[in-house]
């Protein structure tokens, strides 16, 4: 059974990787870990929102809330630099 | 009756007397003539306690500092879309003076986020923003300069009519530019790192300028170059 029906469910991941090379997945991913949370889908079960800030001309996520209700805000570009890349991780369901 | 103008460096003869140009003692035989003082154009001129630094210290900025592994990161209490800006904008560009942490890291990437952010709520506030912004090149401290000069070019580009709103405001943001704007190593063919760091005062202030041009619309290269009479247009030509 795929995740995205048990949204509202503890969703688990079941593998964990290291990404090797940027991509926009990289980059949003990257933007989610450093807000403290695994993914995009971790963070709309603990925030219970349906969608996410973003960039209109680029699709990166642009305001996050963390777990103590403060926000971090990201920039319309590249904040990935390619050193920071494989600190990502990619999860698997 | 002659004064001649010798280097200073004559100590062998005690009697010798050093005085200014242009003075009684200076016809004297003795009398040594030394240059006039430096005028200290380039001299550091302390900042005075800013504005913000009290309002950090009260606890009134809705701000928490996050060390994350880039240690870039401002953690917001409030969304930054439901501040004031005219209240808190112009506070953290008084920051921009600050040289020590957490002052100064707080005022740099406050400002980054508030004009990354801002849109149109930025436009109406750049009259209050000019003193902030000329206290701060006038502090003549390098740091100072170049986090003012890279604020600058993001605010300019930071929303519509930004850059045409600065044109007014060039004759109190100029004059510390066209000071510093020769202020480039001539290292021959060795490397200057500060190039690499975006921290050459020289390159920078280039770069505002033509990014000022860019931006500030049909008058922009003539207030320049009024202020800057050695800035050549990047457009024209």
């Amino acid at each position: 059974m795929s995740c995205a029906v048990l949204l509202d469910g503890n969703c688990k991941p079941k593998s964990m990787s290291r990404a090797s090379l940027w991509t926009d997945e990289i980059e949003n991913l990257y933007r989610f870990q450093q807000a403290g949370y695994r993914d995009e889908k971790e963070y709309r079960q603990v925030k219970q929102v349906e969608l996410v800030d973003r960039w209109p001309d680029t699709g990166f996520v642009k305001k996050l809330q963390r777990r103590d209700n403060t926000f971090y805000y990201y920039n319309k570009k590249r904040e990935c630099e390619d050193k920071e890349v494989r600190k990502v991780k990619v999860y698997a369901y | 009756m002659c004064t001649k103008m010798r280097p200073l460096d004559i100590t062998k003869d005690r009697s010798e007397l050093k005085t200014e140009g242009f003075t009684v003692k200076s016809t004297l035989k003795n009398s040594v003539v030394v240059g006039p003082r430096a005028a200290g154009a380039f001299r550091e001129r302390p900042a005075k306690p800013t504005a913000f630094r009290k309002f950090y210290e009260r606890g009134d900025f809705p701000i928490a500092l996050e060390h994350d592994t880039k240690g870039n990161r401002i953690a917001w209490k409030v969304e930054i879309e439901k501040l004031d800006y005219h209240h808190y904008l112009p506070l953290f560009y008084d920051g921009l003076c600050e040289t020590v942490h957490p002052y100064e890291f707080f005022a740099r990437q406050g400002v980054h986020d508030m004009l990354e952010h801002g849109g149109i709520k930025i436009l109406p506030v750049i009259p209050q923003l000019i003193i902030p912004i000329k206290n701060a090149l006038n502090t003549r401290n390098r740091q100072v300069i170049c986090t003012t000069l890279k604020v600058l070019q993001h605010l300019v580009v930071s929303g519509d009519m930004v850059g045409e709103a600065l044109v007014p405001y060039y004759r109190q943001i100029l004059p510390i530019l066209n000071i510093f704007k020769n202020m480039n190593i001539n290292s021959g063919d060795g490397i200057d790192y500060s190039q690499q760091k975006r921290e050459n005062i020289g390159d920078l202030i280039q770069e505002t300028l033509e990014v000022f041009e860019r931006y500030g619309g049909e008058d922009a290269f003539i207030n320049i170059k009024y202020m800057v009479p050695t800035y050549e247009s990047c457009l024209l030509n």
